[in-house]
C-alpha cells in the first residue's frame, strides 16, 4: 500500500508538469484547430534555454522561467506568424506535416548547436528529497508542481477575467462570429501560439533539473501531450489540467506494477481505447 | 502569380495527353537504363544507392495507395516496415527458416496486423486517425524494446551470413550488391504497377471518393471500412516486404531503425516531396531524398565516385556538422513544400507542361 501511495504521489507531481504542456497544446488547438506536432520540441527548447542560462549565468532554473517563458512566447509567435498562419485554411493533414517539419527543424538545430550528448543540469537540490508519512518526495518536483499550479491559475484568470482572454476564448468558440464582433482573430492566433509555446517552455524549465536534456527529448512529450489533450477534450484547459495529472499517475502506477519500459505502452493503449470510445474526452461533450 | 500564368498560351499538342506519352517514353528509357546499369557501372556505392532508392520507391508507392488515393495519412507505417524486418530476421536467426521464405511470412503477418489495426483505427477520421496510427507504431516499438528475451531489445540483430538464393536450378550467392539491386528494382516496378492498377480500377475510384468526401462516398453505397482496410492491407504488405529486404540488405536491425517514428516520417516525406496521390510522386521524391540523405549521412560516397575531393570544404562541413543532424534538411523540405507547393514536385512538373489547365 505504501508503494501504491508513493507511486500515486510521484505520478501526481510529474503529472503537474504534463498538465502545463497539455494546456499549451490545447490552447493552440482550441484557437486554431491545429494539432501542433512541434509541441514537445518547444519543451526541449525550454530545457536547453534553462540549461544555457544555468551553465553560463548560474541562473537558478526555476527563476529563469521569467526569461525562458517570454523567449518561447516570441519563438511561438514568430512560428505562427511565418508558417502556421499560412495553412490555417488547409487540410488538417497538411497542418500536421508542417508542424512535424518545424519540430524536425527545432530538434536538429539543437543537435547542430549542442550535439546529441546528454546534458545534465545539476543544482544543489536536484536529487534532494524529504519524506511525508514515510513517502519520499522529490524537492524539485514539489517546487515545479507549485509553480505549475500558480501558472495554471494565472492563465485561467487571464482567460476568464481579461478582455484579451475573453477574445481568445471567443475566437476558439467561433472564429467567424468573433471576427464579426471586431476581434482581430489572426492576432489572437499569434497570441495563442505564443502562450502555448511559453507554457511548453515553462514546463521545460521546470523539468530541466530532474531530466536528461538532449535534442530528441521532445518526442516523448509531443505524443504524451496529445494523449492528455484528447483525454481532457480538445480545447479544454481544465480538461488538459486533469488529463495531465491522470496520465502522470497512470504512468507511475504502470511503472510500479508492470515495468518501467511499458509505462508508455499503457498510456498509448489507453489513448487508443479513448479515441475509440470517448473521442470527445472524459469531460467533453459529444462531438458534432 | 495566377494572372501571369493565365496569359501564357499553351502550345498546340502540349497538354495532359502529350505529358502522358512523354512520361511513357521516358519510363521505357529509364527502365532500360536501370536494368543495364550494373553491367557498366562498377562502383558499389552507386549500386548501394540504387537499392536504397528502389526501397524508398516501394515504401512510397505502398504508402501512397493508402495515403494518396484513400487520403488516410498514416504516420505509423514503421509498424509494418519493422514487422517485415523483424519477422524475416527472427525466423532466420531463431528457427533457421530461410529469409527468402521468411520475408513472405513477414508480409503475411504485417497484412494480418494491419487488418486488425484498420478495423480499429479507421473509425477515426482526419487528425484522430493520424494520432492513432502513430500510437500503434509506438506501442509495437516499445514492446520490441521491452521484451528483450524475445526480440533482444535495443541490442537488435546482426545478420552474419545469408544462405544462397535458389531460383530454380540457379543458385545466387548474395555476396555482391548486384542481386539485391535487381531484386529491389523488380519489386519497385511491380509495386508501381500495382499502384497504377489500383488507381485505374474500381477500387481506386472508390478510394479517391473516400478521400474527397467520406460521408458522400458512404451515402452512395461505398463500404468505407472495407475499402480503407483493403488499401491499408495492400500498403502494409509492400511496406513489410521493403522492411524484410532492408534487413537482409543492411544486415542490422534494432527497434529504433525499423520501428522508429523517423521511418514513418521518411516514407511520408517521400510522397509529399514527389506529390501525394500521383504515380510518379514517390519515384520523384525518392530520387531527390535518397541521394540527399545518403550524402548528408556519409559525404565520403561522393569522394569515392571522384566527384569531390576528400578535403573539399563541402565534405568537411557536412561531416563535421550536418551528418549529426541530417534530418534538418528533411524538416526544411517539409516546411517549404507544404508552404509553397503542397502538390509536390510532380505538381510543379504538371504545371510546367500544362500552364493553362485548371485556370479557366
Amino acid at each position: 500500500m505504501q508503494m501504491f501511495f508513493q507511486a500515486v504521489l510521484s505520478g501526481l507531481l510529474m503529472g503537474g508538469v504534463y498538465s502545463l504542456i497539455g494546456i499549451g497544446l490545447t490552447i493552440i488547438f482550441g484557437v486554431m484547430q491545429v494539432i501542433n506536432f512541434a509541441h514537445g520540441d518547444l519543451v526541449m527548447v525550454g530545457m536547453y534555454v534553462t540549461w544555457l542560462l544555468f551553465s553560463y549565468f548560474h541562473l537558478d532554473p526555476f527563476l529563469s522561467i521569467v526569461l525562458t517563458a517570454p523567449l518561447l512566447f516570441v519563438l511561438g509567435a514568430v512560428i505562427q506568424r511565418v508558417t502556421i498562419q499560412r495553412v490555417l485554411g488547409a487540410a488538417s493533414e497538411n497542418q500536421i506535416l508542417l508542424t512535424i517539419g518545424i519540430g524536425l527543424l527545432l530538434s536538429n538545430t539543437a543537435m547542430l548547436l549542442f550535439t546529441s550528448d546528454y546534458q545534465l543540469l545539476t543544482t544543489s537540490y536536484s536529487s534532494s528529497s524529504f519524506s511525508v508519512f514515510g513517502m519520499s518526495v522529490s524537492q524539485p518536483l514539489v517546487v515545479a508542481f507549485a509553480i505549475t499550479g500558480v501558472v495554471a491559475a494565472g492563465l485561467y484568470a487571464f482567460l476568464m477575467k481579461t478582455d484579451t482572454g475573453q477574445a481568445i476564448r471567443a475566437t476558439a468558440q467561433d472564429r467567424e462570429a468573433a471576427q464579426l464582433m471586431g476581434i482581430n482573430v489572426s492576432r489572437m492566433s499569434v497570441l495563442a501560439f505564443g502562450i502555448g509555446a511559453a507554457l511548453a517552455g515553462t514546463a521545460g524549465a521546470l523539468i530541466a533539473p530532474t531530466y536528461y536534456i538532449f535534442p530528441q527529448v521532445g518526442h516523448a512529450f509531443t505524443l504524451k501531450s496529445f494523449v492528455i489533450v484528447v483525454l481532457g477534450g480538445m480545447g479544454s484547459v481544465v480538461g488538459a489540467t486533469l488529463g495531465g495529472i491522470l496520465i502522470g499517475i497512470v504512468e507511475s502506477l504502470a511503472a510500479l506494477y508492470l515495468a518501467s519500459g511499458l509505462k508508455e505502452c499503457v498510456v498509448f493503449g489507453l489513448f487508443l481505447l479513448l479515441l475509440l470510445f470517448r473521442p470527445s474526452g472524459l469531460l467533453g461533450r459529444a462531438r458534432t | 502569380m495566377s494572372s501571369a500564368v493565365r496569359t501564357r498560351v499553351p502550345l498546340p499538342g502540349v497538354g495532359a495527353s502529350s505529358l502522358r506519352s512523354w512520361a511513357a517514353a521516358l519510363l521505357v528509357l529509364v527502365c532500360a537504363l536501370l536494368f543495364s546499369l550494373p553491367f557498366w557501372v562498377t562502383k558499389p556505392y552507386l549500386l548501394h544507392m540504387g537499392v536504397l532508392l528502389f526501397l524508398a520507391v516501394i515504401q512510397g508507392q505502398a504508402w501512397n495507395i493508402l495515403g494518396g488515393y484513400a487520403g488516410q495519412h498514416s504516420l505509423g507505417h514503421a509498424a509494418y516496415f519493422g514487422l517485415g524486418a523483424y519477422t524475416t530476421v527472427m525466423l532466420f536467426e531463431r528457427a533457421q527458416i530461410s529469409p527468402f521464405t521468411g520475408i513472405w511470412l513477414g508480409v503475411l503477418l504485417a497484412s494480418l496486423v494491419s487488418w486488425g489495426v484498420g478495423a480499429i483505427t479507421f473509425r477515426l477520421r482526419g487528425p484522430y486517425f493520424v494520432l492513432a496510427s502513430i500510437s500503434v507504431a509506438e506501442i509495437i516499438r516499445l514492446l520490441a524494446l521491452h521484451f528483450k528475451d524475445f526480440t533482444r531489445g535495443a541490442e537488435g540483430f546482426l545478420l552474419s551470413a545469408l544462405p544462397a538464393f535458389q531460383l530454380g536450378p540457379l543458385e545466387i550467392e548474395l555476396f555482391s550488391k548486384r542481386p539485391f539491386y535487381f531484386a529491389a528494382l523488380l519489386v519497385a516496378l511491380w509495386t508501381t504497377l500495382v499502384s497504377w492498377l489500383v488507381q485505374r480500377s474500381k477500387i481506386g475510384y472508390y478510394l479517391q471518393a473516400v478521400r474527397e468526401d467520406q460521408d458522400a462516398a458512404h451515402s452512395i453505397g461505398i463500404n468505407l471500412q472495407a475499402y480503407k482496410c483493403l488499401a491499408l492491407v495492400i500498403s502494409a504488405g509492400f511496406t513489410a516486404w521493403a522492411g524484410g529486404f532492408y534487413a537482409l540488405f543492411v544486415k542490422f536491425i534494432d527497434p529504433e531503425t525499423v520501428f522508429g517514428i523517423d521511418v514513418s516520417v521518411q516514407i511520408l516525406l517521400t510522397c509529399i516531396v514527389g506529390g501525394i496521390g500521383t504515380l510518379a510522386g514517390p519515384a520523384l521524391g525518392a530520387l531527390l531524398l535518397v541521394p540527399l540523405s545518403e550524402f548528408l549521412r556519409n559525404p565520403k560516397g561522393l569522394v569515392q565516385l571522384g566527384l569531390l575531393s576528400s578535403d573539399s570544404s563541402l565534405v568537411r562541413l557536412v561531416e563535421e556538422r550536418l551528418s549529426h543532424a541530417h534530418s534538418f534538411v528533411y524538416g526544411l523540405l517539409l516546411v517549404v513544400i507544404i508552404l509553397f507547393s503542397p502538390e509536390g514536385l510532380w505538381g510543379l512538373v504538371k504545371r510546367w507542361f500544362a500552364p493553362a489547365r485548371g485556370e479557366g
